[in-house]
Parts: C-alpha cells; structure tokens; sequence
C-alpha cells in the first residue's frame, strides 16, 4: 500500500455520550484501493463511515485526509480536504433534477462548474439521458449513480460508500460495482460498507471485519474470505 | 363599480403575498411554523417609522414623489429596516431557534416563536404605545383606471413591488446556486451537509430573507393602511393561510395562496360585512387541510 | 384583615381556575406533545356555553334556559370537548405544527364570534348576571368568596386526581409514548392518532370547564376576558411549572398568577395613569421572556416530569 490517503484512528462515536457504538474502530487507505468494511449487523460499519464523513459525535480518535487533520472539521467542510460520503438512504435530493443534484457539489467559476457538471454526467451515461428530470422519478439504480456521481464532481481523494448495494438487483450491483472499479483505477481511494459480503470481497483488494465497534479481522480480501473466523461471524449462511 | 371589491382583494393580496413569501421559505427551510413572523412585519413597519423620521430630521420636512404619498426617504428607510429586521431575525435564531434545532425539538421552537411574539409585540407598545401612525399626512386621490375601477396611486405601487418581489424570489430560487441550496435544505439538511453546503450559512440568509419580506411587507401596509403593534399579529392567520393554500415551500404558491385569500377576504366585506372578514382565513385553512394538505402546488408527501 | 382575605380567596379562585386550564393544557403538551395556541378560545366556548345554559332569558339573545351551575359546567365541558374534537380530528393526522396553526385559527374565530354575534354572545359588552354559586349569601362577602375558593379547588384537586390516574395508567403511558419517539406513533398507525386525539379532546374539556368556572366566579363575561395574552399565561404557567407533572401545572398556575398580581399592583403604584398601558405591556414582555429563558435554560420548568427525561422538552443536557 501506497501512502494513506485516508487514515482514521482508534474512533470512538456514538449518538449518545457513554454509550460509543465505534469502540476504537481504525482504517486506512491508499490511493485506488478499495477496502470492504464487513461485520455483523449491529457491529458499527455505518456509524463508523458517519464518524470518519464527521456525521456522528466523535468521543476520541483522528481523522486524517492526506496530510491534514479534520477531525475538528464539521461534514460540510471535510469535502473540500477530499473526502465524500454516499449515504445508504436518501442520498439524492428527490425534489431536485438530476443536474440541480449535481450542480449543488460544483465549486468554483461559471465554467469550471459546467465543465465538473458534464464531466459527472458523461461518466453515467444513463444520467446525461435524464439530467432534467427529478431525481425522485429515478429508478433505484440510477440514484445510486446519481449519488455517486455527485460525490465525484469534488475529485475526491477518497469515497466512502454505505451499502451502495442494497435494495438493488444483481444485474444492477454488477454495473455499479464495474463503475467503482473504473473509479478506483482513477487513483479514487474507496471505502466499501457492505452486507453483501461475497460480492464486496470481489470487489476490494482489501477487507476489514467490524465486531461490536472494533477491528476484529484484516487482511486482503482473499485471506479475509478465506478465514474461518468470517463465516463464523455470518453464521446462518449469509457470507456462504 | 361592481368589480371594485375584487380589485380591492387583490390590493390586499400583494401586501400578503409579500408576507406570505417569507412565511413559506421560513417555514420550509427553518422546518417549524414561526408564529412571531408577524412581529416581523410590525418591527419593520415602525422601523421603517422612525428612520423616516430620523431622516427628516436630518433633511426636512417630509418629501412626497410624483403622485405618491411617499418619497425615496421612506424607500430608503424601508431598505434599511427589512436589513435590521432581518438582523433581528438572526439575533433571536443565534438566542433562541438555533438552540432548539440544535435539540431536535420542532414543536418547543414553535411554542418559543409564540413566546417571543407576544414579547416582541407588547414590546412594540411599551415603545411606541398602542396609537395608530402614519408615514404621511398626505391625501391620496383614487384615480379613475377604467371599467369603472378605482385604485390610488400608491396602491398600484405597493402592486408592483409585490409582483416585483415575487418574480424577483422565484427566480432566486430556481436559477441561483443559493436558490439551489435553499431547495436542497429544505428537503433534507443532512444530505446537504454531506454535499458540502454550509448549512447554517443558508439558514442564516433564509432568515434574513425572510424577515426582510415581512419588514417590506409591513412598510406597505402601513402605507396604505397605517402603522400599528398588533398589525402583524393580525396578519398571521391570513400568511399560513396563503402560505398552506399555495403549498408550504413554493413562492409561486404563497402568490396564489394570497391571491385567494385576498380577493375572499373582500367577497366576505363586501357580502357578509367587515366584522367577518378575519373568518376567511380559518374557513379556507379548514378546507384545505381537509380537500387537499399539502396545498395547491405542494408535493404529495 | 378581612378584606385581605376576600382579596386571597378572589386570587385563589382566578389562580386554580386558569390551573384547571393548565391541567388541560400538560395533558395535550406535556403528555402527549400536542402543541395549543387556542387555549383561551376554549375557555371562552365553555364560558359562553355556561352562560347561555345558565342564565335567565332575555330578549333579543339565543339561549336563556336558566338551567343549574351544574348542568351549565357539564354543557361547557361537553361543547369544548367537541370543539376539539373537531380540530384535532383535522390537524392531527397532518404534520405537528400544522395542530399550533388551526387551534391559532380557532382563537381568531372563537373571538370574532364572541364580539360579533351578538344575538348568541352580547357581543363586546358581554353576558351579565351570570349566576354565581352560593349566591344565598352574596351579602356577606368573606364567607362567599371563601365558599367560592373551596369550590374551585375542589374541583381543581378533583381534576388533578383524575389526571394522576389517567397518567400513570396504560392509557397515560401510550401517550408518552407516543410523544418521545414519532416513529413508534407511526407504528401505532391510525390507533396513535386516535389515542392523540382523546388526549387533545379531554385537555380541551378541561379548559372548557375552567373558562365556565370562572365566569360563574366572576358572575360576567365578555371577549376581553379571553384574550391571547390569557392562552400565553397558561402556557408560561405550565412551563415554569414543569410540563409532565400535573402538580407543577398547578404550582406553575399559582405562582404565574402571582408574579401577574403583584407586578400588576407595582405598575399601578410606580407608572402614572397615562403611562399604565405600557407599563400593562412591559409584563408581558417579562412574562415572555420569562418563558422563552425557561424552555431554553430549564426545559423541565421548576417540578419536571418524574419519569421520563423527555427529548421533546430537551432532556437533561
């Protein structure tokens, strides 16, 4: 691994002050990898990609982008360091067209701003063909483009995706998952949320296991796989 | 002379409507129902008041422009007071609002509004007591318009600064990159964040905006009608009225919201009697919560 | 002495009867959460029904059945308890402040009827002649402001233990419940609205037996006894007191009344009579602001909420 692009260190958050759901969770990565972060149901994955977004009260830990620290930083302002957020639900604003969504993350003069908006819009071609219409008429995959797309028109360094898979079907997660490969070969660091743990350690190069908020397994994806531990973890079946 | 009355509402439909803007970007964006908006027509009314007169102090006695009963003083202190409305606006959010969003607590904000309304109202009392002002003195003769219709000249003023104002707003909304960020706050201020708006800044402007409606709003009531405490506290039922009529969020909406609520109010004047006219409001409010809540051009939830 | 003691029963009596209003009131906010800017307009129909229940018939007015207190406090309650019916029925489905907004439009109506009707209301003079309980010994102004006290309090204490009961009853904890979390109301569906709306409904009954109560006391009625300064009044009372707990409602409603007294005495002692209308303002700015700091620094008012930390109040933090 190349030098981090994104480091997050030994996090404690939670919504409730003494009841932390991150227990001194840690991640990081290089330029154009993607990392699956997996665990249980109720092991903190999403509230510890919110922690990193600077969503969720943070009781201890750091934050670093590249070089700069932004764990004091609110959300809005951890963008411009280079780090971008897809929420799992609502993640587009439904009553906006699809180019007023991506228009709202443009930065910068008339036309930079147009230039960032056809650049977002000629990576989904399925978007260019929609760019008018309200995003709450897209169908469930094309939100999570759109919702991706978005979060590429800052040129992050790194993306963090919560269950970019859920709800949607197989045919569909295979495209989505084909374009974050596409982005990641772009030098765009990915962090990968997922449920759907077969495909995901498909996906990444490398894996980290979630249990009760912190790191209990990590590894390349395929060691992860691999391990006994993992489906131990799934018992049930649901990483078979 | 038939058709007057219908003329009239709509007279009385542009000062709402002006209100009624405000109302709904407030209540859209800020996500509760700010029953002290109105105080925010009284404050600018009676700030524009004083800094007309502070201006006439410093420059003479009171200037009229062409056929009007008012001057560009009063235009310049009516700027100024929607400014200072609106700074009052901020003052109570950074006291007051800001902390009970902070908490999550919709409904306290609204009872706090309601608290503070009443304060800032009888404030308005113990400063310029309960007597009725004028901004002037001056006589206004309706000029004849045609088809019998009769409307003086700074009535047809105050009907082009609304129509103005509105389309002004509108466009702000709809082809601004603020315009964009205010759509985008009012339907979800967490994915904003996450976007990279600087949320609180949007809120800010929302507010200052907002208060600076009702100030202008104010400034035209008191033109053609008068100046006094409770003037915005009446006005309140009719701009949620308008504003739920046309739809919480749409300025479009508030237009057409205060157009219906305008011209009915002037059918209640002119066929049941004046005594009724403050029924309006509470009539068509029941009957859109009943036919249709989310207004005219509201979104189905 | 005497007349001090009339003066502190007369007190007791304005004092516990805006209490039962505020009992009314901790039902529909403080534990259920639903938001009233119509309190007065409640207090105003039952006073009114009370009164045209009541008093003896005279020409020119609707009403007139000289009926007994009693069959007059069951009408208002009844009458207020419909009202309220009817406004929640329609606003409580919607979103919350939507309730605030249509109880803001009744107050505006229940005023303009009470001044304009005049065949039903008097209009802006009034209703007289109201009958007033114990009446055998109105001569004697000690005793029969005494009696009048402790009918009123019996009737408050009454009402505070019903409400003790419905509170800590299954009944009482579904509201509560219903309050903290909305999207355990939504679970509840169409069966959270109705339980809201039962609430919103005997809250209102409440309100409506206190506005009859007082204007039985006061033996006179008229619009300006129910203005919006008087629903800001009950709202400060129940705040201060402690939204949830019906004792601070009432301890709220006295010592509101309280500090309304007495600062009403020191304008009249310290402003000259011209000057009495702004110094009438200036209280209610205090009692505003009053209110503003306390939902701000102590959401929980002076007594708070024994059980729960509420989120809706902003809890403990």
């Amino acid at each position: 691994m190349s030098r981090a692009m994104l480091e997050a260190d030994a996090l404690v958050a939670g919504y409730e002050p003494g009841t932390p759901i991150v227990q001194g969770a840690s991640l990081a990565i290089g330029a154009g990898e993607i990392l699956a972060v997996l665990g249980p149901n109720g092991a903190g994955k999403s509230t510890f990609v919110k922690a990193i977004a600077g969503l969720v009260p943070l009781g201890a830990g750091r934050v670093v982008v590249g070089d700069v620290d932004v764990t004091a930083w609110p959300a809005h302002q951890r963008i411009e360091a280079g780090l971008a957020y897809v929420p799992q639900i609502e993640n587009v604003f439904a009553t906006l067209s699809v180019e007023d969504n991506l228009a709202l993350a443009t930065r910068g003069s008339r036309a930079a701003r147009r230039a960032a908006l056809e650049r977002a819009l000629g990576r989904f071609p399925d978007l260019g063909l929609a760019r008018t219409r309200e995003a709450g008429r897209l169908s469930g995959g094309q939100r999570q483009m759109l919702a991706i797309a978005r979060a590429l028109v800052v040129e992050p360094a790194v993306l963090l995706l919560d269950e970019p898979s859920a709800g949607l079907s197989p045919r569909v997660v295979g495209e989505l998952f084909g374009q974050l490969r596409a982005i990641a070969a772009g030098g765009v660091g990915i962090v990968l949320v997922e449920q759907n743990v077969r495909a995901a350690l498909a996906l990444a190069d490398r894996a980290l296991v979630l249990v009760a908020g912190r790191n209990r397994l990590e590894g390349p994806a395929a060691d992860v796989a691999a391990d006994p531990l993992l489906a131990a973890l799934y018992v049930g079946g649901v990483a078979a | 002379m038939t058709l007057q009355w219908i003329l009239d509402g709509v007279i009385a439909a542009a000062t709402l409507a002006l209100g009624a803007t405000g109302v709904t970007l407030t209540y859209s964006n800020l996500r509760f129902a700010n029953f002290a908006h109105g105080e925010f027509i009284s404050w600018g009314a009676y700030l524009a008041l004083t800094l007309a007169a502070l201006a006439g102090s410093v420059f003479g006695t009171a200037e009229v422009a062409g056929p009007f009963s008012f001057g560009g003083r009063l235009l310049l202190a009516a700027g100024l007071a929607a400014a200072l409305t609106g700074v009052i606006a901020l003052v109570l959010d950074m006291l007051v609002f800001r902390r009970l969003r902070a908490r999550g607590a919709a409904v306290t904000a609204v009872m706090a509004s309601f608290g503070v309304s009443m304060s800032l109202r009888a404030l308005l009392e113990v400063l310029y007591t309960s007597r009725p002002r004028y901004y002037s003195e001056e006589l206004e003769i309706a000029m004849p318009l045609g088809a019998g219709l009769r409307a003086t000249p700074d009535q047809l003023a105050v009907l082009g600064l609304a129509l103005v104002t509105g389309i002004g707003v509108a466009l702000l909304l709809s082809r601004t990159s603020l315009g964009r960020q205010m759509r985008a706050v009012a339907e979800n201020p967490v994915l904003a964040e996450i976007v990279g708006i600087d949320v609180a800044q949007v809120i800010r402007l929302t507010w200052l905006l907002g208060a600076g409606l009702a100030a202008v709003s104010g400034v035209a009531l008191g033109v053609l009608v008068q100046v006094r405490p409770s003037m915005g506290a009446e006005l309140l039922l009719p701009l949620f009225a308008a504003a739920i009529v046309g739809g919480i969020g749409s300025v479009p909406g508030a237009f057409v919201g205060a157009l219906v609520v305008g011209v009915a109010e002037a059918a209640t004047v002119r066929y049941a009697g004046a005594e009724w006219r403050a029924a309006v409001s509470f009539v068509l409010l029941v009957a859109v919560l009943l036919v249709r809540p989310t207004g005219l051009f509201g979104r189905q939830p | 002495m005497s007349g001090w003691f009339a003066y502190a029963c007369t007190f007791g009596v304005l004092a516990l009867v805006q209490g039962i209003a505020c009992l009314g009131l901790n039902l529909q906010w403080g534990q259920t959460g639903l938001f009233n800017v119509g309190v007065a307009a409640f207090m105003s129909i039952g006073a009114y029904t009370s009164a045209l229940v009541t008093t003896a018939a005279i020409d020119g007015r609707l009403g007139g059945l000289g009926m007994p207190i009693v069959v007059g406090l069951v009408a208002a309650m009844a009458v207020a308890a419909l009202a309220s019916a009817a406004v929640g029925a329609l606003t409580l489905r919607l979103r919350t402040d939507y309730l605030a907004i249509a109880t803001f439009g009744v107050a505006v109506v229940v005023d303009l009827v009470a001044r304009n009707a005049v065949s039903l209301t008097g209009g802006t003079l009034g209703i007289s002649f109201i009958p007033r309980p114990f009446a055998s010994f109105a001569d004697r102004p000690v005793p029969f402001a005494f009696a009048t006290f402790v009918l009123v309090a019996l009737l408050a204490f009454g009402a505070y233990l019903v409400l003790e009961r419905l509170a800590t009853s299954p009944w009482g904890r579904v509201l509560r419940a219903i309050r903290e979390d909305e999207r355990a109301a939504a679970s509840l569906g169409k069966s959270g609205a109705w339980y809201r709306l039962q609430a919103f409904t005997v809250g209102g009954a409440l309100m409506g037996l206190a506005g009859a109560l007082e204007a039985h006391a006061i033996g006179f009625l008229s619009p300006d006894n129910f203005t919006a300064s008087v629903t800001f009044q009950v709202w400060a009372m129940l705040v201060v007191g402690g939204s949830g707990n019906n004792r601070g409602a009432l301890a709220g409603a006295v010592l509101v009344s309280a500090l309304w007294s007495l600062t009403g005495l020191a304008t009249a002692a310290w402003f000259p009579p011209d000057e009495q209308a702004r110094a009438a303002a200036l209280r209610i700015v205090a009692i505003g602001v009053l209110l503003t700091l306390t939902i701000l620094w102590r959401p929980r008012g002076l007594l708070g909420e024994r059980t729960a930390v509420s989120r809706h109040l902003g809890g403990a933090d």
